[in-house]
């Protein structure tokens, strides 16, 4: 860790409404949804255009056109040309890989003003030829075709159910397996039943509800304009009037006798976050009172065969003890809720000596993570989870969660595809 | 070298016709074999039924054994053992009522744990765990009996009852084998609870294909080196593989270096093109010399100290067949097949011990064959030189335990290679049939468990033949 004149702190940050795919924001790809939130942030900070160094972007589905989003931002929004820009995916950790890689590039010296952040439009998911398809069209893209290669090329092309597009999906490329899968396996391997999970989904409904209620979560977020005209002020997945009883009526999604619904899994979302991270002494001398610094962070990964989302169960304990602390000594704790079942999963394992013993070489359990400071503000399963802008979400929350609550630490646990997982410590400055 | 039947029974129209026809044709279960190097879960998601006789102290290393390799597991009786491991790997055990078993409940393998049986009337729990369960295996399924090695027990009678656990799984091969599946026996020694992961790793997964019937002894007699990882067992180990150009050789050369193994193939000069090509595909090198030379010891040793530093694994695969009965045989038939199969073996072994080329911790797999150990009409020359390895290999392991190398002998039955398929179609078919399995093997099945006993994980065993024969009838 740099030491304390020189770490970087995050100053601020800010998010659009997160809102279901295909509904205000259809219109809107990454780039517009990343062009609002980092305007949005500009804006709050009143920050001048010339301290910026350069932004970091992440995101997973990344537009083929123009991948390096965080580069296009800087050029939309006319920040200067010389606010460089590059693009971080790493799944769902995305985000705060963003985040990670913006404190790295200031501790090492690089730069000293950087917005990191992230957007994903699942509205905007490309749906591609079949490299079939591409690979027999291209000799009639190159040079004149005479009708004898016309034909060649519909030979080519059948049986027609290996050329039709596929529709797109959140499946593992090594496993086949659609996460929910994954999940719904993690579920049973933890004997995670589907009344843990819906009660946890609707405290996560209910803590986000009264989270807007109370204007908590309305201090993180920038209106949207769309392209339609209409104004999008708040978040729309949440439904404070949920109950366990409703959910409990919901059908199983991936498999028939499954407990995993629509209901405790996180939905479709299109939305973007993005903070604004310092070196300590720059922003001190700017004016800006910090309110967070990294303390420790670690990304693991597992076999995505095992039990996929496992990840956060080896990362949070190793950025722990890369903090010097225990899981006790975090004020608060927020875990990315991509399934009620995968965070449930985790808390298991880590509330498990023999998990502990055995996988991560320690003495006893990790500990019992207290449901009173667990994702404060609900999580991914009411929020609604925009891939690339959880990271960014879920620092934001924490670093405000440390003033506005005086604490001194928060964990953050993010799990993603890959069988990759994410842990972080940040701490008051 | 195709199978008729073999093919046949692939096709599940015709499958079906043969049986409502009722003809007696057994076609035989096509086996399923292992895709890929090692991986860390080779159980994975797969049922296995675990059940135990009295107060075992196998129980706690299988409980954690199990969980590890990635297997579901289903317990009859105690469940208390398996509860923490199977947390610690997101895998809990289900409790098994084998008087009530769930309708649809289906077992890759089976795990009987009667090493604590020590009279005729325990064996009665053996009788209770499999006879409910013996429907419910899964095609190519696994059934595994461990017991405690007899020559332990002190007692008679105790000797009598774990002795007894041969004949019976033996038996269960046998009935087992017309659906792919086979039953081993693994008899650990005191102190060799933790020994047991490796073979149960490997004789319940499909990489045994082809191994039925077997009685295997885990000791603690080698001393103990570093722990296998599980994937990429053999990564940075040096491994000869001699008669590397065509069959087993080539097969086994490819399996150890997908494990990780810098393989270094030999065969005779003659051979160069075809084992040139086989080092090429795997990333080994080519070592040209004919093991009958009295130079060649010398050659070999010099060349794997000089390039390779040394060598850990030696496979000594290259052999030859010379048949003609004991009253036409020329004198030079014999002597050709003793010293490329037996005296080649010695002196290239001899060597490399005393050069010191051959590493500690090193694994020394011989072959031998099942015409070793039962004899085969018009092969006393083959023959001799083949259980002749199986006596070097019980003399040679207890010297070189204490430097934790393992010795052991691999003995093929009837595979499907060149030197099989020569024989005229009568005999072949019945080499063929005549075995649990009812078909042949691949030289892949040979190699799978060449390279099982080249593992990390393969320390327990030593001194030993494994018989890759699909529990053949002759040489039983």
């Amino acid at each position: 860790m740099a030491d304390k004149k020189n770490r970087a702190v995050i100053v601020d940050g800010i998010r659009t409404p997160f809102v279901k795919a295909f509904a205000q924001y259809m219109k809107m790809d990454t780039i517009a949804l990343g062009n609002v939130a980092v305007k949005a942030l500009i804006a709050r900070t009143e920050l001048a255009k010339k301290d910026i160094d350069g932004i970091v972007w992440g995101g997973v589905i990344l537009p083929s056109a123009a991948p390096n989003v965080a580069r296009e931002i800087a050029l939309d929004l006319r920040l200067g040309a010389h606010v460089q820009g590059f693009t971080v995916t790493r799944a769902c950790a995305s985000g705060l890989q963003a985040v990670t890689s913006a404190v790295s590039a200031i501790e090492r010296g690089e730069a000293d003003v950087m917005i990191a952040g992230g957007s994903d439009s699942t509205s905007s998911a490309e749906i591609k030829l079949p490299q079939k398809v591409v690979h027999a069209l291209a000799p009639l893209a190159f040079g004149k075709a005479t009708p004898k290669d016309m034909l060649g090329v519909l030979s080519q092309l059948m049986p027609i159910t290996e050329i039709l597009p596929k529709m797109p999906k959140i499946a593992e490329r090594t496993t086949g397996e659609v996460m929910g899968e994954s999940a719904e396996r993690m579920a049973e391997r933890n004997e995670v039943s589907r009344e843990a999970q819906d009660e946890f989904a609707a405290r996560s409904h209910h803590r986000a509800a009264a989270g807007i209620r109370n204007g908590v979560i309305r201090e993180e977020l920038a209106p949207v304009q769309t392209p339609d005209g209409k104004t999008v002020t708040t978040d729309t997945l949440v439904r404070g009037d949920t109950s366990v009883e409703k959910l409990a009526k919901l059908r199983p999604v991936f498999s028939k006798r499954g407990t995993l619904t629509a209901g405790n899994s996180s939905p479709l979302t299109d939305g973007a976050s993005a903070v604004l991270v310092m070196r300590e002494d720059k922003a001190r001398a700017l004016g800006y009172t910090p309110k967070a610094a990294f303390r420790s962070w670690s990304y693991v990964g597992v076999d995505p065969a095992d039990q996929l989302l496992m990840g956060p169960a080896l990362a949070m304990p190793q950025a722990l003890d890369r903090a010097g602390m225990t899981l006790g000594d975090a004020g608060i704790v927020d875990m990315h809720e991509a399934f009620a079942a995968q965070v449930l999963s985790v808390l298991r394992m880590l509330s498990s000596d023999a998990f502990c013993k055995t996988r991560l070489g320690k003495d006893k359990a990790v500990g019992d993570v207290d449901p009173e400071r667990l994702n404060l503000y609900g999580g991914s399963v009411a929020l609604g989870h925009p891939f690339g802008a959880t990271g960014a979400r879920i620092v934001t929350t924490v670093a405000n969660e440390l003033v506005r609550g005086d604490k001194e630490t928060g964990l953050i646990g993010i799990c993603a595809a890959g069988g990759l997982g994410a842990g972080a410590v940040l701490e008051r400055v | 070298m195709s199978d008729f039947l073999l093919e046949l029974g692939k096709n599940p129209t015709a499958r079906k016709m043969i049986k409502n026809l009722g003809l007696p044709v057994p076609v035989p279960q096509s086996l399923k074999r292992p895709r890929g190097p090692r991986s860390a879960r080779p159980l994975h998601d797969q049922a296995v039924a675990f059940g135990s006789f009295g107060s075992s102290t196998l129980t706690k290393a299988l409980a954690g054994i199990l969980p590890r390799a990635g297997a579901d597991i289903a317990v009859v009786g105690d469940v208390e053992p398996f509860v923490a491991p199977g947390e610690a790997y997101g895998r809990p055990p289900l409790a098994l009522d084998l008087d009530d078993l769930p309708e649809r409940y289906r077992a890759h393998g089976l795990v009987f744990d009667a090493s604590a049986c020590r009279t005729p009337e325990d064996l009665r729990a053996v009788y209770d765990f499999f006879h409910p369960l013996m429907r419910r295996i899964a095609p190519c399924g696994r059934a595994i009996v461990v017991g405690t090695d007899p020559s332990s027990l002190c007692d008679p009678e105790a000797a009598s009852t774990q002795t007894a656990l041969e004949g019976f799984t033996r038996s269960l091969a046998k009935e087992l084998g017309k659906r792919g599946s086979t039953a081993q026996l693994l008899y650990a020694g005191p102190d060799a609870a933790d020994r047991l992961e490796g073979p149960l790793r490997f004789f319940l997964s499909y990489r045994s294909a082809f191994v039925s019937g077997q009685p295997v002894w885990v000791s603690e007699l080698v001393k103990d080196g570093a722990p296998d990882p599980g994937e990429g067992p053999l990564d940075g180990k040096v491994a000869l593989v001699t008669g590397a150009a065509r069959g087993i050789g080539e097969a086994t050369a490819e399996i150890l270096a997908n494990e990780g193994a810098k393989v270094v193939c030999l065969d005779r000069p003659q051979d160069d093109a075809l084992c040139s090509q086989v080092a090429r595909r795997i990333g080994g090198s080519v070592l040209l010399a004919d093991v009958s030379n009295p130079e060649a010891p010398e050659k070999i040793a010099a060349a794997l100290a000089d390039e390779h530093g040394g060598v850990d694994i030696v496979v000594h695969n290259a052999g030859i067949t010379r048949d003609k009965t004991l009253a036409k045989m020329k004198p030079e038939l014999w002597d050709l097949a003793l010293n490329i199969n037996l005296g080649a073996i010695q002196r290239i072994t001899r060597k490399l011990i005393d050069d010191d080329v051959l590493h500690d911790e090193g694994r020394l797999v011989l072959l031998s064959s099942v015409a070793g150990i039962a004899g085969n009409l018009g092969q006393t020359n083959y023959a001799a030189s083949k259980s002749g390895v199986v006596g070097y290999v019980r003399a040679l392991a207890p010297t070189l335990a204490e430097r934790g190398i393992t010795v052991n002998a691999i003995a093929p039955g009837f595979i499907e290679t060149r030197l099989t398929a020569a024989i005229p179609v009568m005999i072949r078919e019945g080499g063929r049939r005549l075995s649990n399995l009812g078909q042949g093997g691949q030289p892949s099945d040979v190699g799978e468990a060449i390279a099982f006993l080249s593992l990390p994980g393969a320390v327990g065993i030593t001194g030993g033949v494994l018989r890759v024969c699909g529990g053949a009838l002759i040489g039983a």
